[in-house]
């Protein structure tokens, strides 16, 4: 169905180009705009708050509109109640005291603006209301001049006059140069024009980006790269349409988060406050935070549990799936339907469940698992005090939870192996052993190499079992990767940063296992 | 223990083996069943304590921690459990059409259509299956509350759906890979469009993968805590897990009322499984042989 398109006259393919590109450029330009109004209002809010303030301290009446304003004379004890701090304040009006029954409802400003004061000096910012109200204070014999300037109106509308200006120029650009003959040029000079916004809203930078957007647009137009783009995309706008809704929710809301997560890595969160810090985060992961290796909280620790926890499930899942699912295949088993949904159960029930059941009954010394070992003549097991046993709990919960998973796709593997195989091989006078390790084993690897993958990804990143079962126990000991990346960004005092930091890592770990993985399949696949 | 074989069921198994097959079957069995039937005891039995004896049979019987968790009363006086019962449901019914409906149709691209980005878009379902939860979090929490949809449900299944995408597409993928093309390539031929062919072919035919896959996406939103803990500030609104796994925090633990609650939770779950048993087998192994 994809016959080559007729050749497209070179005017409406530059003006498409560049439409296309131009619309682009226009959303991250339309960001930059909004943030430098932003700033442009804050700054002119900080000015005149500092020039309402200075006008106080001399005793003027300020240009701009204000909330609040005068000279806070310094805290005195209240004559009842010494611990309260009294201020007064001295206005056009006079003196008097801040706060009390009838006071205004900004003399609040006016009274933490002139606490910080006393903290700090001097100083000017915007409230942190989101009124847009700034604050400014400066030092007078008296005490501090403060101006709490009034709420600005509404900030400046986009400058469309200037978009369609450009826009107009842009596409006369464009025309202009596929009429001569000089299309790439046309659409180069064309995008170029939004180079002027790009520096007056975000700086170098931004005008850096829009040239080279232009000029690669310019290049790919020149080349023909997007005329074939362009061709392709309407050879395939069946398929594309059908896969776009899915391909547009996975973006927005994951990729885009996951991009956030990994630029989050960089940067360091205390007390609300952000800072970048470049590798600091990853290197503090990697070098272990100078503890000692068989230190729990060391990142080389918990990886050894992570990778034993993963290999130790996947390894009980496949075998013990495997297995069932050789034994259900039985032809002469009978109340096979019955085994098949018995053993299914695990399944059905939603893994925080199941992880709280278990965590029941390992608990305490008398918990189910304890009575049980004492039936068969075992002492009674603390199982969250030891390292072993607290992790052999978890294993044991997420090979229950895990199994069944496994046990149904080797059955399906099974059923589609073809029967006369099997007869061939019964003819041939093979033996049950080697039926299995010939035919049926070979024949289900194909079918458990992805579901292996998958299960070792489910596995590593198993949050629920490992929080609810053992919650780390003994001091953080059984933690796996997720748990720990979790603690660092909820128990540890937010430190989102080592959390993503540690979140991108773990990626990184499975992203490379995968794509070992899918060689080794793809190889095994190859080789017979 | 052997492979079948055609000729296996009229000729008399090995007794060895066919005590070993049935010993590994029961044995399996039990371990399955106990804690079930220890969840099942408990529910049933008096007390707050769990599993104080290894015997899963009930001592007494009553029915107290049910009428406990359907009489629970909200801050407001309302039913609690059944309205994060119907909470539970409206979520996970909405991630399900949504993530289906998204799913079905990349599916389909996926499988019947051959274009330059294929692979890329396959292998992008697999890897974003890798990303760990606590690198998404963080930045949907922030994304929510720029959307305004923190603390709602809605917000809720937009995860949901999107977490539960990449799984069912690679499984319904599988399912659309086993359709018959000859029957695509008639329709085709007749003169039917893409959509009509999706609509009216592909769909029906593929009615049980579908089923499968809506099963998935319904236990992904069941299931579900930690986001729903994370971003659902107003109690109010809890989902059915939040609700439950709070019933035995540090502090009091009501093992009781979590019995009761988890058997309520679990049953409709595994009524779909039961119901759908059939079709697991087939659906799953259609995603990942031909994967």
């Amino acid at each position: 169905m994809t016959s080559t398109p007729p050749p497209r006259p070179p005017v409406r393919s530059a003006l498409r180009d560049a439409a296309v590109a131009a619309f682009a450029l226009w959303l991250v330009l339309f960001t930059a705009f909004v943030r430098h109004r932003n700033h442009e209002l804050a700054d002119r809010e900080r000015a005149r708050a500092q020039a309402a303030a200075a006008a106080v301290a001399a005793g003027e009446a300020p240009l701009h509109a204000t909330s609040a304003l005068g000279v806070v004379l310094p805290a005195e004890p209240d004559p009842r109640h010494p611990f309260l701090a009294r201020r007064a304040v001295v206005d056009a009006a006079g003196t008097r005291a801040l706060g009390g029954a009838e006071a205004p409802a900004a003399d609040k400003l006016l009274y933490d603006a002139a606490a910080r004061f006393d903290r700090e000096g001097p100083f000017v910012g915007l409230l942190t209301d989101g009124s847009g109200r700034a604050v400014a204070a400066i030092a007078t014999p008296r005490g501090p001049a403060i101006a709490v300037t009034a709420p600005p109106g509404s900030p400046a509308g986009l400058p469309w006059l200037m978009m369609i200006g450009l826009l107009g120029l842009g596409a006369a650009l464009v025309t202009a140069g596929a009429l001569s003959g000089r299309g790439a040029l046309g659409v180069g000079a064309g995008l170029a024009v939004l180079v002027v916004p790009a520096w007056m809203w975000g700086g170098v930078a931004l005008a850096a980006v829009a040239g080279g957007v232009a000029a690669a647009v310019a290049v790919a137009h020149g080349r023909g790269a997007t005329e074939r783009l362009a061709a392709g995309l309407i050879a395939h706008r069946v398929a594309l349409s059908f896969l776009t809704p899915a391909a547009v929710a996975m973006a927005v809301l994951v990729l885009v988060p996951f991009l956030v997560g990994l630029v989050i890595g960089f940067y360091d969160h205390q007390h609300g406050t952000w800072t970048f810090v470049g590798l600091d985060n990853f290197a503090r992961i990697l070098s272990g935070d100078g503890r000692a290796f068989d230190d729990p909280l060391n990142f080389w620790f918990i990886l050894g549990v992570t990778v034993l926890w993963t290999g130790a499930n996947v390894l009980f899942h496949v075998v013990i799936g495997t297995t069932l699912a050789l034994a259900l295949r039985q032809p002469w088993l009978r109340a096979r339907g019955l085994f098949r949904v018995l053993l299914i159960v695990p399944w059905a029930i939603p893994n925080y469940i199941t992880a709280l059941i278990w965590k029941g009954m390992f608990q305490g010394e008398y918990g189910a698992i304890n009575s049980l070992l004492e039936g068969v003549g075992v002492g009674g097991v603390s199982w969250f005090s030891s390292w072993a046993t607290a992790f052999a709990a978890n294993v044991a919960t997420n090979t229950w939870l895990g199994f069944p998973f496994m046990m149904v796709v080797a059955l399906g593997a099974l059923e589609s192996i073809p029967r006369d195989l099997y007869e061939a091989a019964e003819v041939d006078g093979a033996s049950a052993w080697q039926r299995l390790t010939q035919i049926t084993l070979p024949h289900l690897r194909p079918a458990l190499a992805p579901a292996v993958i998958l299960g070792s990804i489910w596995t590593f990143n198993m949050f629920n079992v490992i929080y609810l079962v053992s919650g780390g126990k003994p001091g953080g000991s059984t933690d796996i990767l997720v748990t720990d990346a979790y603690r660092w960004a909820f128990e540890r005092g937010e430190r989102y940063g080592m959390a993503a930091a540690l979140g991108t890592i773990i990626f990184l770990i499975l992203l490379l296992w995968t794509v070992f993985g899918t060689r080794v399949t793809r190889r095994t696949e190859e080789a017979p | 223990m052997t492979a079948p074989s055609p000729r296996a069921g009229t000729r008399r198994p090995r007794p060895l083996l066919m005590i070993a097959v049935y010993a590994a079957l029961s044995v399996a069995t039990a371990a399955v069943l106990y804690p079930v039937l220890l969840v099942i005891k408990k529910a049933f039995e008096p007390g707050r304590q769990f599993a104080l004896s290894a015997s899963p049979v009930p001592e007494d019987v009553t029915l107290e921690h049910f009428r406990g968790l359907l009489g629970q009363r909200g801050a407001g006086g309302e039913l609690a459990f059944l309205q994060h019962a119907l909470a539970s449901v409206a979520v996970a019914l909405a991630t399900t059409l949504v993530g289906i409906a998204l799913a079905c149709t990349a599916a389909y691209a996926l499988s019947r259509f051959r274009f330059p980005g294929r692979r890329t878009a396959l292998t992008t379902f697999l890897v974003v299956q890798m990303f760990p939860a606590s690198l998404l979090m963080l930045p949907l929490y922030v994304l929510l509350d720029q959307l305004h949809l923190l603390n709602s449900l809605t917000g809720l299944v937009l995860v949901y759906s999107t977490t539960a995408i990449p799984f069912c597409v690679w499984t319904l993928k599988g399912y659309f890979d086993g359709l018959p093309r000859e029957l695509l390539e008639a329709a085709r031929v007749d003169g039917a469009g893409p959509a009509r062919i999706f609509f009216t072919i592909v769909l029906p035919l593929a009615r049980p993968g579908i089923a499968v896959t809506a099963l998935f996406s319904f236990m992904t939103a069941w299931n579900e805590f930690i986001m729903a803990s994370t971003f659902l500030t107003d109690e109010g609104k809890y989902t059915l897990p939040v609700l439950l796994q709070s019933s035995v925090g540090q502090f009091s633990a009501d093992w009781g009322r979590f019995a009761a609650g988890a058997l309520v939770t679990s049953v409709p779950v595994m009524v779909l499984f039961y119901v759908l048993q059939k079709y697991l087998v087939g659906g799953l192994t259609a995603g990942a042989v031909k994967g």
